[in-house]
């Protein structure tokens, strides 16, 4: 079979079963085994498959993930989080919009102490927006910058799909994580600037009030306590890794026991948070492994089809810059993501782009941080995407879905221009990575 | 027969509790081998080989709960926009075909279960570990998911009955 046949083939039954609502794991499942007798010809194979599903997820490298998740589940249900914005809050004066502000800000820390981009949308949203409702402001800057800063999760390390991705894609996970903290805190003041036009345009849309400050070393103490020991846990994960004394794996546990340490300190540890966190865990974490396992094959038989190599030889065949073909796989993702969840978008496509990228002269670790970002912005365009869903979970009743996403779409901008900041500066993803 | 449904129920719920249990337990490990690593101290050999388990174990323990709950993540975009009729006709092809994949891999790891298990063949990583442990959970979490897609195929609940907004993901 020709390899455009066989990629249409296995694409095609991919895409056709998860349109008629089959779950995701349970897609890969069925194209594996219809693949198989296409491809091989035989029922025989089904044996072969059945066996190289656990080759993926019985891969220590993949041990970040459920630690990861589990580590922001903790940080949330013992109420970490909220001291944080506690800390936070007093730093912000009377500015107009600084609840939008104070968003970005603690946005960006539960980003570093938490790898689940839905889960810090669902802790921002349902925590700022009835605070931002009650104080006037408008439903475009009150959905906007939680959207915004609830997908940093996925760039900033801890990243669940970053370690995701670097397994899957067979590149250095450590690398990658510490890849997206830099571009991360940019994007991060992208927003904050973008917040900063969106109100000179419309000041009335954020109003300020009065807010009661304490003294000054009441806000240091607030700092201090509330917000600076939270640097020990970002430091046993990032750090751990930059510095070379543990990998992401064991930097991960080693944040996940960081946040356990802290929430005893603060005496908000209970048995209650410990069970839900491990709760979540295993909801999100088993059912993204389930994915992963049932994927491994997929992969597989595009390269065995010969789907892979011929997409390759085909695209190398057009003198087209690279910068031409990685904008189209930017609208591909782009589109993929108007009706997919990330990891299946994953799943799908990593076997194709990154060893086209690779062809193409990219360094590996750039282009996962700019898969990453694509997801990101992905997660945030309607239909589909996943965080507006969320949003909508946690807004006023009557918030329509085009509301949400058009909220949103001003963040979307900034997340655009931190990619092209990427492409002109490649060091701002890879000088982090090139101390490791 | 309730009793033989109550038997299974506790099996399910009992697998997703194991499954929590093994990933907490693999979070300590992999603590402790830092711990001892920091301190100077000789790590455990066992916990890289004994976590690269525990990764398997705990994702096929929870497979079939999360069926239950409704966990599995799957697309609505094209079908909510469908007639309910068609809806539901569609709902039951997937069903049943989820059955027949889960069949096929359900037996084919059977197979491979008990080849491991008569080969007596190990699994060479940090320590060597038969190789049939790796595939004991399998068969059991496929063969556990045909039983949940069936009670979805007679009607006894609906999978596609979640609001996307409850949905979980990364």
């Amino acid at each position: 079979m020709e390899w455009y046949w066989a990629l249409a083939t296995l694409i095609g039954m991919v895409v056709f079963l998860m349109a008629m609502g089959v779950p995701v794991a349970f897609t890969f499942i069925i194209t594996n085994i219809i693949g198989v007798v296409i491809f091989i010809g035989t029922m025989a194979g089904w044996t072969q498959i059945a066996d190289n599903s656990t080759q993926l997820i019985t891969r220590f490298t993949l041990g970040p993930v459920p630690i990861f998740i589990m580590m922001g589940s903790l940080f949330f249900h013992t109420g970490l989080a909220i001291r944080v914005f506690d800390g936070l809050d007093v730093l912000f004066g009377k500015l107009p919009g600084r609840l939008c502000f104070l968003t970005v800000a603690g946005g960006s820390v539960f980003s570093t102490l938490t790898g689940s981009s839905m889960a810090n949308t669902a802790m921002l949203g349902s925590l700022m927006v009835p605070e931002m409702q009650k104080r006037g402001y408008n439903w475009r800057m009150s959905m906007g910058p939680i959207l915004g800063t609830g997908g940093l999760a996925m760039i900033i390390p801890p990243s669940a799909l970053g370690v995701l991705l670097a397994s899957v894609a067979n590149i250095d996970v450590g690398r990658l994580l510490v890849a997206g903290f830099l571009p991360g805190f940019v994007l991060a003041g992208l927003y904050a600037v973008m917040i900063f036009i969106q109100l000179k345009l419309s000041p009335e849309s954020a109003p300020a009030y009065e807010v009661e400050m304490p003294s000054i070393p009441e806000r240091i103490r607030l700092v201090c306590v509330n917000i600076l020991p939270m640097g020990l846990v970002v430091f046993m994960v990032v750090g751990f890794i930059i510095l070379g004394w543990a990998t992401p794996t064991e930097a991960a546990a080693s944040g996940a026991l960081g946040v356990v340490i802290l929430a005893a300190l603060f005496r908000c540890l209970t048995f209650k948070a410990m069970v839900t966190a491990i709760e979540a865990t295993v909801k999100v974490g088993a059912m993204v492994f389930f994915i992963i396992m049932s994927s491994t094959v997929f992969s597989q038989l595009l390269a065995y089809s010969g789907a892979s190599a011929g997409l390759l030889e085909w695209a190398a065949s057009f003198e087209l810059s690279k910068y031409a073909i990685l904008g189209m796989m930017f609208v591909i993702l782009i589109a993929l993501g108007m009706f997919m969840d990330a990891t299946s978008m994953m799943l799908i496509t990593v076997p194709i782009f990154f060893p086209l990228a690779e062809l193409l002269g990219f360094d590996l670790i750039w282009f996962g941080l700019f898969v990453l970002m694509t997801f990101e912005m992905a997660g945030t365009t309607p239909p589909f995407g996943l965080l507006l869903y969320v949003m909508l979970g946690v807004a006023p009743k009557g918030t329509t879905l085009y509301q949400v996403a058009a909220a949103a779409f001003p963040f979307l901008v900034c997340d655009a221009v931190l990619i092209l900041m990427m492409i002109k500066w490649p060091n701002l993803a890879l000088w982090l990575p090139s101390l490791m | 027969m309730s009793g033989l449904v109550k038997l299974y129920n506790y099996v399910l719920f009992g697998m997703a509790y194991c499954s929590g249990v093994t990933i907490f337990m693999a979070v300590c490990l992999i603590v402790m081998d830092v711990g001892m690593r920091i301190t100077g101290l000789d790590p455990f050999v066992f916990v890289l080989t004994t976590v690269e388990y525990i990764l398997l174990y705990f994702t096929m323990l929870a497979a079939p709960w999360l069926l239950r709950i409704k966990g599995h993540v799957f697309i609505d975009a094209v079908t909510q926009f469908m007639p309910p009729t068609v809806k539901k006709v569609i709902a039951k092809l997937v069903y049943s075909a989820c059955i027949i994949a889960c069949s096929i891999y359900c037996w084919q790891l059977i197979i491979l279960l008990v080849e491991a298990i008569q080969s007596g063949e190990l699994d060479m990583r940090s320590y060597e570990i038969p190789i049939w442990i790796l595939f004991v959970p399998m068969p059991l979490c496929f063969f556990m998911c045909i039983i949940e897609f069936f009670r979805y195929l007679i009607g006894i609940d609906d999978m596609y009955s979640t609001a996307v907004e409850e949905r979980e993901s990364v």
